[in-house]
């Protein structure tokens, strides 16, 4: 997953504020959240910046494999040990009595499950990292032994 | 330096402490055939810190002996993924594991399963088989 | 709804999805549940000297070496139904034989103690509901009980604990690796030397008698602080603490005096051990190591291990066990050269030098039964699919009629 510090890196960071935000900082958590686009920083479309453009374009393209959302389950990490399940707050919301008490899913509106001992993502556009309130969720990250989850 | 002196000589030898854990894929794999190549790939291997990695002049996929007076066997090493202090290396628990494990139990009838020393040293042999640690204790060669 | 027997959490929450008579995908299970209710790849047939025959003969010849063996040994249980544990104790009566499981080299020194109440223990549900602070010890459940942590412990909400992990729980671990389960604990994760454990309990137990530790003093005394404030704690005894303190087990019981509001569980893997050591306790007083004579008696001599040291055995019976794979190199050569007998649902080491193979059902799957999860509570298995595999109770029964 890209961090801020990543993306903030490649900004101009003269906090010029051409971008609408008051500080590159800003501006580069604005296109972690995608509520910006690369291209509102103006000063990085001269070609002293190229390299550095493109670089943010492809750090913030969503990968091949990823859903629309960016989210990526690993199968191939994944132990199939529910943590994500249960911790996700979509998860506990949607399904207080199954999959937030631990127990198995009782309904579909679920982001997690788990099928032949894997996660697969459904729902995706519930992530609370995406849509209007959209906040900056770990809640699946940070319960997962393996690394299996992943936001591009 | 000494490093390439040992090319020509026999492998250095090195003493090391292993202990056992288990590890869910390894599990995965015995739970669908315990003589796959999965398990196997995941029971013979041992995996061993970066600092002691570069002491003993090993890397991952290395083949090294491993022995003791229990027994010995021929896995493959990698360097531990999470950072390790160093001086205790590490095995998933399998017959490979328990290959170098003291039957002596001081009358209490639990081994030391998770206490080994041994000696490791670098190896151009194949790794250890199942059938090979099978071979070693059937009948045939108990009557020899 | 099926319960999977991938481990003692006996996961009663599986959706499988069968077509054809084979489990085509399971739902909610973990990668091991998956691959255990899938199945082996290589089933065990009925052989008798290596060489193939038919099940009726396996079981003859089986009879045939129980009956004439001086000292026989029925080992193996831990995956085995309560109710083919309950037959195969009345078997090892009938057979003045004796009696061992896994939890000889395994766990049964922590389940004795608990079945003894010598230490306090609760069930999964109510850790679920109340417990605030949990501590994995010797235990990496990630890879042993995958779900442990989001069934029951660190992630679900439960009754008095509705605010979620972050708030509610804290989760400590205490191990020689940095487990995966230690990785989840993150900020609380207290390594410690192999066979440390010891010297950490008597320093833990300075730290909670307000003396000041001399081992590691300050991280001793914040988890001594973080203990204290524990509203409803569990300790998770894993196999790594077990075996390090297992010359001096009873300072556990010491420790957990100090931790009032503390219940022990016992991490136990076999999806079954904790129902054979709960039925012959019940029997005999004793979780395992058992020899039937007029009366039971009880002696470390009787443990797998040093039975076959001393060779104290001249024949064994193996149900839903290997440990030829699972025991120390240097007495395996022991263990092949009595007779051995072999059930088990697939091919093992043990099945390799056996002299009798009888294949089982896969329990859980093929047949079902009841089991007993790590913390004692009752759970039902579900036969899932239908096989020709007789269920290893069936295989008691047949053994109890030939020999009475
Ligand atoms: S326009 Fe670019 S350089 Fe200016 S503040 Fe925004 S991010 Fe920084
Ligand atoms: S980021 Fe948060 S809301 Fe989105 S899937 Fe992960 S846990 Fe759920
Ligand atoms: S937490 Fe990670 S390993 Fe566990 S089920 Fe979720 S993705 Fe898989
Ligand atoms: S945690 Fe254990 S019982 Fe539950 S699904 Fe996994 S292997 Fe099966």
């Amino acid at each position: 997953m890209v961090t801020v510090m990543e993306l903030y890196q490649l900004l101009p960071r003269t906090n010029c504020k051409k971008c609408g935000e008051s500080t590159c900082m800003a501006f580069a958590v604005a296109l972690l959240g995608r509520k910006k686009n690369v291209a509102a920083c103006t000063p990085l479309l001269e070609v002293n910046f190229k390299p550095q453009k493109e670089k943010l374009e492809s750090l913030l393209l969503p990968s091949a494999g990823a859903e629309e959302t960016g989210l990526i389950v690993h199968p191939e990490l994944c132990t199939g040990c529910g943590n994500c399940v249960v911790a996700c707050p979509v998860d506990v919301a949607n399904d207080p009595h199954g999959a937030g008490m631990g127990c198995a899913p009782t309904n579909d509106k679920v982001i997690f499950k788990v099928v032949d001992g894997k996660v697969i993502a459904s729902n995706i556009k519930e992530c609370r990292r995406f849509g209007k309130s959209r906040v900056l969720c770990y809640a699946c990250i940070d319960p997962c032994p393996t690394g299996a989850i992943e936001f591009v | 330096m000494s490093m390439d002196i040992g090319k020509f000589l026999k492998s250095p030898e090195y003493e090391i402490k292993i202990t056992t854990y288990r590890d869910i894929f390894q599990a995965e794999a015995m739970e669908r055939d315990r003589f796959g190549e999965e398990y196997k790939m995941f029971s013979a291997a041992i995996s061993i810190s970066k600092i002691d990695m570069q002491k003993m002049g090993l890397k991952t996929k290395d083949r090294v002996r491993i022995s003791n007076s229990h027994g010995s066997i021929i896995v493959e090493a990698k360097e531990a993924k999470k950072d390790e202090p160093g001086g205790l290396a590490f095995m998933v628990n399998s017959p490979w594991s328990n290959s170098l494990v003291s039957g002596d139990t001081q009358g209490k009838g639990i081994p030391e399963f998770k206490n080994i020393n041994a000696k490791i040293s670098l190896s151009k042999e194949e790794i250890t088989t199942l059938e090979t640690l099978i071979d070693t204790f059937t009948r045939k060669s108990i009557t020899v | 709804m099926v319960t999977c027997t991938g481990c003692a959490l006996l996961c009663d929450d599986i959706e499988a999805i069968v077509e054809n008579n084979r489990i085509k995908e399971t739902r909610n299970a973990c990668r091991r549940g998956a691959a255990r209710m899938k199945g082996c790849v290589n089933r065990l047939v009925p052989s008798i000297d290596q060489q193939p025959t038919d099940i009726e003969s396996s079981i003859r010849k089986t009879v045939d070496i129980i009956k004439n063996a001086r000292s026989i040994m029925l080992f193996g249980w831990n995956n085995s139904t309560c109710e083919a544990q309950a037959k195969g104790i009345r078997l090892a009566k009938k057979l003045n034989a004796v009696i061992d499981d896994t939890s000889s080299f395994c766990q049964g020194l922590l389940i004795e103690r608990i079945l003894q109440k010598k230490l306090r223990t609760c069930s999964l549900d109510d850790i679920r509901n109340k417990a605030d602070v949990l501590v994995y010890w010797g235990s990496d459940a990630q890879d042993s009980q995958p779900r442990h942590l989001s069934r029951f412990s660190y992630f679900p909400r439960g009754e008095s604990r509705q605010r979620g992990y972050e708030e509610d729980r804290k989760a400590i671990a205490i191990d020689v690796r940095e487990s995966n389960t230690a990785k989840i604990c993150k900020g609380h994760f207290y390594r410690i030397p192999l066979k440390g454990d010891r010297e950490f309990i008597l320093a833990l137990i300075e730290a909670l008698s307000g003396k000041v530790p001399v081992y590691d003093t300050k991280k001793m005394l914040e988890l001594a602080g973080i203990l204290k404030k524990a509203e409803f704690g569990a300790i998770f005894v894993g196999i790594g603490l077990t075996y390090s303190i297992k010359e001096d087990f009873d300072i556990l019981i010491a420790l957990a005096e100090k931790l009032p509001n503390f219940n022990i569980m016992p991490m136990v893997g076999h999806y079954n051990m904790r129902g054979f050591n709960e039925a012959l306790f019940k029997e005999t007083g004793f979780v395992n190591r058992v020899k039937f004579e007029k009366e039971a008696i009880h002696d470390d001599k009787y443990s797998i291990m040093e039975s076959l040291i001393e060779k104290n055995i001249d024949a064994i019976m193996i149900v839903g066990s290997d440990p030829l794979a699972s025991l120390p190199r240097p007495i395996l050569k022991d263990l092949a050269s009595i007779p051995v007998v072999c059930i088990d649902p697939c091919i093992s080491m043990t099945s390799k030098i056996a002299t009798v193979t009888i294949p089982c059902a896969v329990t859980g799957v093929e047949s079902g039964g009841t089991a007993i999860r790590m913390d004692g509570k009752l759970i039902r298995l579900s036969k899932i699919i239908t096989s020709g595999y007789m269920p290893d109770e069936e295989i008691m029964d047949r053994l109890l009629e030939a020999i009475s």
